[in-house]
């Protein structure tokens, strides 16, 4: 398969709890390709966050490997994963986690990689994600809405391969979680993005391509279209 | 830079109350440091303006001119053998302005009139232009005391009358100010104390070098910076305060330090965030960096047009004397010594694990 931008295969991951190991990842895989939104269910400690870390390049698996674009990073340095999660992968959070004392469009600017500014528009991505009226206001002038949007706008400023979300409606209410997720999945079809959602709201299950559940260490296919 | 301006800008309640403690600090400092060069000046301006390289004194006299004598043979030998030499003798006295009777403190600075180690006037004659039998060349502090060209002084001990030739500008030794007399009123001057005085100087400046066995004579050839460092009360003055100063500097510096890492501490989640989104560690550490430097240059300069500016307004009998290059250089090792007092904050950035930033509100 060419069009595959993340592909995780065999990932163990145990955290020791004083004497005993706990494994939270017991040989995963998952590949997800060019213009699709996976989205991974799971109870509450079920693993999905370790997970998303392992993709995100935040956590190093203790087996298994991680490719990035088709190619393997598993074995990467400090640097170079820093790098990679600039370059190829844009990360959305539970909370909004944007800088208080930027306005948005220097909460895009900071990240954005130099060359990244002929390619991606900053003003560009507000418009499409309607928040160009939000350009020149500080966080704290925001709604919630508004601000976990500037945090999506902001995970597609370097134009990566793959887009990391963990819990992104976790602060919002219903509707505007869904609005939100509505526009992760624009972007990511417009865009031809590899995206992995990590989500306890079954309402918004329907915006996705493919949903996993993550249960026991193990992660299983639930629907696939 | 930028991001680290818009950061401060945002938070600038916090930021001017930091703000405020340096600029207070180091108008301490600079004020300080004139104060330390402005009693340097008291004690040495005289010695240190003379237009001698070195000086000769007798080598028990541990380099203070005024407990040493030197014979008049020596000076004769001296400008036998081609040496520019000139006596010069220093004595701690009081006049009376004629018609009053204040006593006034006085050093005489007693020289051959002529001679190289004659300081020029700012107003009136020099000593060897006088036709006055004791012509004496004073501070322009004594104008302050209402004492004018052509006014008559008097030594309060011996009541040998001087007359007021000339005027000189910053002349002070050992926090008196100067009067400059000819080597021969300084003679009458000794005699009227103690008809038995045989004549001798107390030092005597040279220009350039000297040949002679110093040594073989008792004597000392010594130069004119460590003539001014034992002056006494120079050194105990001037490093102490320089001393203080020092202290202060590196103690604003090191207070932006503890600042920036108390702020540091406060934002170990955004930084985590902009770790995990791939920001560098030396974008952080440069955000944090150009942060102190703003702080600190912003301090320095307002603390020092602060300073000048009361420079001006202080009173001319205070002894402050700043000089623009000191205090540049004292302002300009505080904005460096404030780099390294950031590295703390560095290396904490430098520590956090970007992964708290995943799974974020559990913690
Ligand atoms: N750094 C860690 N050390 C030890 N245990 C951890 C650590 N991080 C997570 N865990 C544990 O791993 C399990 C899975 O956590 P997580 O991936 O956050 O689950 P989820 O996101 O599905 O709620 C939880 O039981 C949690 O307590
Ligand atoms: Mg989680």
């Amino acid at each position: 398969m060419s069009g595959i931008l993340l592909e995780l295969k065999d990932i163990c991951k145990s955290y020791r709890d004083g004497s005993e190991e706990r494994v939270i990842l017991d040989g995963v895989s998952l590949a997800v390709g060019k213009g699709e939104f996976a989205a991974i269910v799971g109870p509450s400690g079920s693993g999905k966050s370790t997970f998303l870390s392992v993709a995100g390049l935040l956590l190093t698996p203790d087996s298994g490997s991680v490719l990035i674009g088709g190619k393997d990073v598993t074995g990467a340095s400090k640097g170079e994963r820093t790098m990679i999660r600039r370059r190829q992968l844009g990360f959305i959070f539970q909370s909004h986690n944007l800088l208080p004392y930027l306005k948005t469009a220097d909460q895009l600017a900071i990240v954005q990689e130099k060359p990244m500014r002929e390619k991606v528009s900053v003003d560009e991505l507000l418009s499409e994600l309607d928040i160009a009226d939000c350009r020149d206001k500080f966080p704290a002038k925001m709604s919630g809405g508004e601000k976990q949007r500037a945090a999506i706008a902001r995970a597609f400023v370097n134009d990566p391969d793959v887009i990391l979300a963990d819990e992104p409606t976790a602060s919002l209410d219903a509707q505007r979680g869904r609005l939100a997720v509505e526009m992760i999945r624009n972007e990511v079809k417009k865009r031809n993005k590899a995206a992995v959602m990590v989500t306890h709201d079954n309402r918004v299950l329907d915006l996705v391509d493919s949903v996993y559940r993550i249960d026991g260490g193990k992660l299983l296919k639930e629907r696939f279209e | 830079m930028k991001y680290a301006w818009k950061e401060i800008l945002y938070g600038r309640k916090k930021y001017i109350l930091i703000e405020l403690l340096l600029i207070l600090l180091m108008f301490m400092v600079l004020f300080l440091s004139g104060l330390a060069s402005g009693l340097g000046r008291a004690v040495s301006s005289a010695i240190d303006t003379m237009n001698a390289d070195s000086f000769i004194v007798d080598d028990s006299a541990e380099q203070l001119i005024t407990v040493s004598s030197v014979g008049t043979q020596v000076l004769d030998e001296l400008r036998s053998a081609g040496a520019n030499a000139a006596p010069l003798d220093i004595q701690r006295m009081y006049i009376i302005k004629d018609g009053d009777d204040e006593k006034l403190n006085m050093t005489y600075f007693a020289i051959e009139a002529g001679s190289f180690i004659e300081p020029e006037t700012i107003e009136g004659t020099g000593l060897a232009a006088s036709s006055a039998d004791n012509p004496i060349l004073l501070d322009d502090d004594y104008k302050l005391e209402g004492i004018s060209l052509g006014d008559k002084v008097r030594d309060s001990s011996t009541d040998i009358e001087f007359t007021v030739v000339g005027f000189v500008d910053d002349r002070m030794y050992g926090h008196t100010s100067v009067g400059y007399i000819t080597t021969d009123s300084y003679t009458r001057l000794r005699k009227a104390l103690n008809p038995m005085y045989v004549q001798s100087y107390h030092a005597i400046a040279v220009r350039g070098s000297a040949d002679y066995d110093f040594a073989g004579n008792g004597l000392e050839l010594v130069s004119k910076h460590e003539i001014i460092e034992n002056i006494p009360s120079y050194s105990a003055e001037h490093l102490t305060i320089t001393m203080i100063v020092w202290v202060l500097v590196i103690i604003s510096a090191v207070i932006i330090g503890i600042f920036n890492y108390i702020l540091t501490l406060q934002k170990q989640k955004q930084f985590g965030v902009m770790k995990a989104v791939g920001m560098r560690n030396s974008e952080l550490a440069g955000m944090v960096i150009s942060e102190v430097l703003i702080i600190s240059v912003f301090a320095a300069a307002v603390s020092l047009v602060l300073t000048f500016a009361m420079a001006a307004a202080i009173p001319e009998k205070m002894p402050f004397y700043l000089e623009a290059p000191d205090a540049v250089a004292v302002t300009a090792a505080f904005v460096a010594i404030s780099v390294p007092s950031s590295m703390l904050s560095v290396v904490n950035i430098s520590r956090i694990d970007p992964v708290k930033a995943i799974g974020g509100g559990e913690e």
